[in-house]
């Protein structure tokens, strides 16, 4: 008999089914083995990136509001991510829903003439209800650990991680602004560690774990978000990693993609492969390897996780 | 009605406080409006009536005019108050008829209208000359004062307050929670700005603390409650066994050679360790070992019992038993000191995480000659000695968003002299200091940071670190340098926090103990910022040293030795004077019905089931009032402030 | 390096608008530092971000339209998580660059986006950076 899985909502953000699609798939394959059969809100469009900072560039959070309230409508009072990103601006334009009622008012306004035209029956729903902020916006390794909960997690696991020496790296967006937004103290964060101890890795402490990659400067100011990711690369070889560990496409493109121009830059460079937190998750969880997508990256991981070159498991 | 029973004749003087009350209150109209109010004999204005020829003038118009009383529109109450109840006793008036309009701060501050504030001005007047007519003289309820004091925490503040209170022939009773006394200063290396050596400096006045004939010393000992008044209190103090007879042992330290358990030691915060029986440090008063119970493994006969067999005086006593001892004192003083803010809280410092990056006191404790390295500067991780040390200063002070807001006022000058301290001892290494301001407010502390940076060659760098982390060997420290506009990221062997002061860990519980109040930040608060810096504003009790706010060792013995002097002012009155304008019980209205017992926050009424009603103990009565507004039967007046006079005030003050 | 320091209408209205639109109060910073100590770009920045609102609050609206440093923020929020005065540093650099935008030069724009590269940016990057840093 199969057991029946609970619904649960997930925004994946374009990137991942463009660009990280072994983001993507690990997650659905994941949340598949624990049970979950996960919604997509019906046309959700991009987050937005970024989190309008000044008080006059609020349009921009339209599109994130937009898509909470479709949640909202489809039933969901909880919505995942596994981008950070997403994450960050979903959460930051909920809370800001809630605490900003001049936002609120705005935003709301803008919303209300939408005009949505139902795929099949083509009919039109237009005058939407006012969103207030009432879905939580929660980041899967917060969900993990909540709800799931590590002891399931570790009743699962078919493959020993052990050999696999990986430093959590946050990033800025899980853990900033300081305040309700991140998931853990923005200068003492733990969750990302538990997690990977809960699935079997040796998890090493290093120092830039919440130190910015560069972020979107890689297009801008390249230089710049080189020598970011370079920092970072070096003090998890330095502390004896062998592997990092991440959740944000733009950290992944960054710190693994973009290991030619560090290269470049510092002769001295030394190659470390990058895994997303789920693609961790999914090999732990006997998850087969070619759903973890480990062709898309510039620094080839097998070898970490125990694959040898022709693709066996050792 | 005065007391020939005739309507009584009020003076009413309103004060132009130069202009402070003249320039939004027309001073004039209200002396004139007053003049035509019912039962108003005499009313004038004066520029100061504070002043000599304005209490003369009081004085001089009462006898004149026959006044009965006499309303003066001015300040506040709690500033002039008893100088005019002085000025009428001269007039032959009680205290009682006079009563304070308070039209500066509650009218010409708070207004920017001067018509409306004119008005308001008129109608508080008023409404005081329809509760003077009702008032009565009172006579003040004596009460007698036990002429002993406790002070509570053996610190410097502590031992300074104990001596200067003992020294006025008065017997002191000192409560330290710790097994010996000494606090935090007996920590310290050497002080600033003279380079005392701390334990030279405070050792003696610890043995003489130990011997004063006036000076019970009650170590390992805790407040446990506390009831009374001031004069008259009485505490009751729990014994912790210390499982050793302080008189029998002779210090010879076999019990510790023996002892098979090791954990960290507090005096040196954990850079060495001591056995569970153990000397806090070698000074220590009383000179007697102590057992620690949460580290030992067990009481005899359970598991060991080691030391017991290894004391050849018999010292040591499993049977010991926490005990309670109840004591009278007339005065309380509370020292109770401080804690460093802990390094815990700072993530981005990594003090927790590398032994290398060390507090204030830790570092302290390195550089002491007695210290856990014997004086010699080695850092805790590999006892190397560093060549380079960065000091952070405000770690955690000067940050109301994410830590204390106060600046902890002893950060600079310390870090300066560990900076020259540890330049001494390695005269090749090199001290850095990050800093927002350099503040040197205090006596030649100007000229010590300065020869810091001369002769130490002490780089200072203006900027708050924002990273701390290890990197193999060497520390690395992410600061700036706002002075050049660059961003600092340096290498260090050794990184020293000046972490912020906090209010010592468990003070809330001893407040709540003492029934007395601390500010927003947990410090003791006092009664006036300004004018009663040494005294809690419940009477009876002072405070002395860093449980009232950061400072250095100068200000705590200073405040220290005040808080004495005001103990002995307390003592030297042969009775206790209470305010008679009390909430007595009418024992016709009264019903019995307790309401007034439960929402008294003094615990002046109980009652008395014989009769059935409530009775009141006058001396512990404040007059605040709460079960005057509570009682449903009007059997709990105020004396001088009764229904009937707070009616007649509202309708004086409602009406048009 | 020298100023003529004067608080004319010009400068108070670029000090009010950057309070405005940044939702924070510059003259809350005490130039403690620290976020210029934090920042992961100040390697590659012309002036600090202490220096950006120690500018704003002398209203020197001119010499921050030619600043770098604006442009190097990622709003990775290491200074806000960790200015004492609680202040949303990222938002005051948006809040200037916003206000600086109709005089200063497009910071990025598609063009600038290498061929080699466009299959391979993750869509998250191109719209952020349009968003932060073009006109």
């Amino acid at each position: 008999m199969v057991n029946k899985k609970t619904k649960l909502h997930y925004y994946p953000g374009c990137t991942l089914k463009e660009k990280t699609t072994n983001l993507d798939n690990t997650t659905y394959a994941v949340m598949d083995l624990l049970g979950y059969e996960l919604i997509e809100p019906e046309n959700w469009t991009c987050c937005g990136a970024e989190f309008p900072l000044t008080e006059e560039k609020i349009v921009g959070l339209a599109a994130p509001v937009r898509i909470l309230r479709q949640v909202k409508l489809e039933g969901g009072n909880e919505v995942f991510t596994v981008c950070s990103f997403c994450f960050n601006v979903l959460k930051r334009a909920n809370e800001a829903m809630v605490t900003d009622p001049l936002k609120h008012k705005r935003i709301n306004a803008f919303l209300k003439d939408d005009i949505a035209i139902d795929r099949v029956t083509g009919e039109k729903t237009t005058d939407f209800p006012e969103y207030n902020g009432d879905v939580s916006v929660l980041h899967l390794l917060e969900f993990i650990r909540d709800e799931i909960g590590y002891e399931k997690i570790r009743s699962l696991l078919k493959r020993d991680l052990s050999k696999v020496k990986v430093v959590p790296y946050y990033g800025c967006r899980l853990l900033r602004p300081k305040g309700k937004i991140g998931i853990d103290e923005p200068d003492d964060p733990s969750i990302f560690e538990e997690f990977l101890e809960n699935i079997g890795c040796e998890v090493i402490d290093f120092p830039f774990k919440q130190e910015c990659c560069g972020s979107y400067l890689s297009l801008s100011m390249p230089d710049a978000a080189s020598e970011a990711s370079y920092n970072i690369l070096r003090s998890a070889e330095l502390n004896g990693a062998d592997v990092v560990a991440l959740s944000c496409p733009l950290c992944y493109y960054n710190l693994d993609r973009r290991q030619d121009r560090i290269k470049e830059k510092f002769p001295e460079f030394h190659e470390m492969p990058v895994f997303f937190f789920t693609q961790l998750l999914a090999w732990a969880l006997g998850v087969d390897e070619e759903v973890l997508g480990l062709d898309q990256h510039f620094c080839d991981p097998r070898s970490a996780i125990g694959i040898d070159k022709s693709g066996v498991e050792i | 009605m005065n007391s020939n029973g005739k309507k009584k004749r009020i003076g009413v003087f309103v004060c132009h406080c130069g202009v402070n009350i003249a320039a939004m209150v027309d001073v004039k109209r209200v002396a004139e409006e007053m003049e035509k109010y019912p039962g108003v004999a005499f009313s004038t204005d004066y520029i100061y009536m504070c002043s000599d020829p304005g209490q003369q003038l009081i004085l001089d118009k009462a006898i004149e005019e026959k006044l009965d009383a006499v309303i003066v529109a001015c300040c506040s109450p709690t500033l002039h108050e008893i100088t005019f109840q002085n000025a009428v006793k001269l007039a032959g008036l009680s205290a009682f008829q006079v009563e304070i309009a308070n039209i500066r701060e509650q009218v010409s501050w708070v207004h920017t209208d001067r018509e409306e504030a004119t008005l308001k001005a008129i109608r508080i007047v008023r409404s005081l000359v329809e509760k003077i007519r009702f008032n009565k003289n009172l006579e003040p309820i004596e009460v007698d004062v036990t002429r002993r004091a406790m002070v509570i925490g053996a610190g410097i503040s502590g031992i300074q307050a104990a001596l200067d209170i003992a020294d006025q022939g008065y017997e002191v009773l000192l409560v330290e929670k710790e097994a010996s006394i000494g606090g935090h200063m007996i920590q310290l290396s050497e002080t600033f700005p003279t380079l005392d050596c701390s334990q030279c400096i405070m050792t003696p006045k610890m043995v003489e603390i130990s011997r004063h004939p006036n000076i019970k010393l009650m170590t390992y000992h805790e407040v446990e409650s506390i009831s009374g008044f001031v004069g008259n209190f009485t505490v009751r103090i729990k014994k912790k066994p210390r499982y050793v007879d302080e008189v029998a042992c002779t210090m010879c330290g076999d019990c510790e050679e023996v002892c098979p358990e090791v954990v960290p030691d507090e005096f040196n915060l954990g850079l060495s360790y001591r056995k569970a029986i153990y000397l806090p440090f070698p000074q220590a008063i009383p000179g007697t070992y102590t057992l620690d119970i949460d580290s030992c493994l067990g009481l005899w006969p359970i598991r060991c019992s080691a030391c017991r067999d290894a004391c050849e005086v018999n010292a040591i006593d499993f049977d010991q038993k926490e005990e309670i001892i109840e004591e009278k004192v007339g005065a309380i003083t509370v020292c109770t000191g401080y804690d460093l803010y802990s390094m815990k809280s700072l993530g981005e410092f990594g003090g927790e995480k590398y032994e290398d990056v060390v507090d204030g006191l830790e570092f302290e404790r390195i550089l002491s000659a007695s210290g856990p390295t014997g004086g010699k500067v080695c850092r805790p991780s590999d006892g190397k000695v560093p060549k380079s040390i960065v000091f952070i200063q405000c770690c955690g002070s000067r940050d109301p968003e994410n830590h204390k807001s106060y600046c902890s006022r002893i950060c600079c000058m310390y870090t300066a002299k560990h900076a020259m301290l540890y330049k001494h001892h390695v005269p090749d290494g090199q001290a850095t200091v990050f800093y927002i301001d350099v503040r040197t407010g205090g006596k030649r502390f100007e000229e010590f940071y300065q020869r810091t940076v001369e002769e130490g060659e002490v780089l200072y760098l203006r900027g708050k670190v924002s990273k701390v982390y290890k990197e193999g060997d060497k520390i690395i420290v992410h600061g700036s340098d706002t002075l050049t506009g660059r961003k600092v990221e340096m290498e260090a062997d050794m990184v020293v926090l000046a972490m912020a002061m906090e209010k010592k860990e468990g003070t809330e519980e001893l407040l709540r103990k003492l029934n007395i109040s601390a500010d927003t930040d947990g410090w003791l608060a006092e009664a006036h910022p300004k004018l009663k810096p040494v005294e809690s504003i419940n009477a009876g009790f002072f405070l002395a040293g860093c449980a009232h706010g950061p400072k250095d060792i100068p200000d705590t013995v200073a405040q220290a030795s005040a808080a004495a002097a005001k103990v002995g002012a307390l003592f030297a009155k042969e009775k206790l004077q209470h305010d008679p304008a009390i909430v007595p019980v009418n024992e016709e209205l009264c019903s019995g019905c307790e309401i007034c017992v439960n929402v008294c926050p003094y615990d002046a009424r109980e009652l008395d089931s014989e009769k059935g009603i409530v009775i009141v103990n006058e001396v512990l009565c404040e007059g605040c009032g709460a079960c005057a507004a509570a009682c449903p039967s009007g059997a709990a007046q105020k004396r001088n402030q009764t229904d009937n006079q707070i009616f007649s005030m509202l309708s004086a003050i409602l009406k048009i | 390096m020298r100023i003529k320091l004067k608080f004319e209408e010009n400068e108070k209205k670029f000090i009010d608008r950057v309070n405005e639109l940044s939702g924070e109060n510059i003259y809350s910073c005490y130039q403690c530092g620290c976020c210029s100590s934090g920042c992961p770009f100040v390697f590659e920045m012309d002036i600090l971000p202490n220096q950006i609102i120690r500018l704003v609050q002398m209203g020197r609206e001119e010499e921050l339209i030619g600043s770098k440093a604006l442009f190097l923020c990622a709003s990775c929020f290491t200074c806000q998580s960790r200015c004492p005065k609680g202040i949303n540093i990222a938002n005051v650099a948006e809040a200037v660059r916003h206000l600086i935008e109709p005089k200063g030069k497009d910071y990025f724009g598609p063009q600038e986006i290498p061929v080699e590269l466009a299959d391979e940016l993750p869509q998250q990057a191109l719209v952020a950076v349009y968003r932060k840093f073009s006109k």
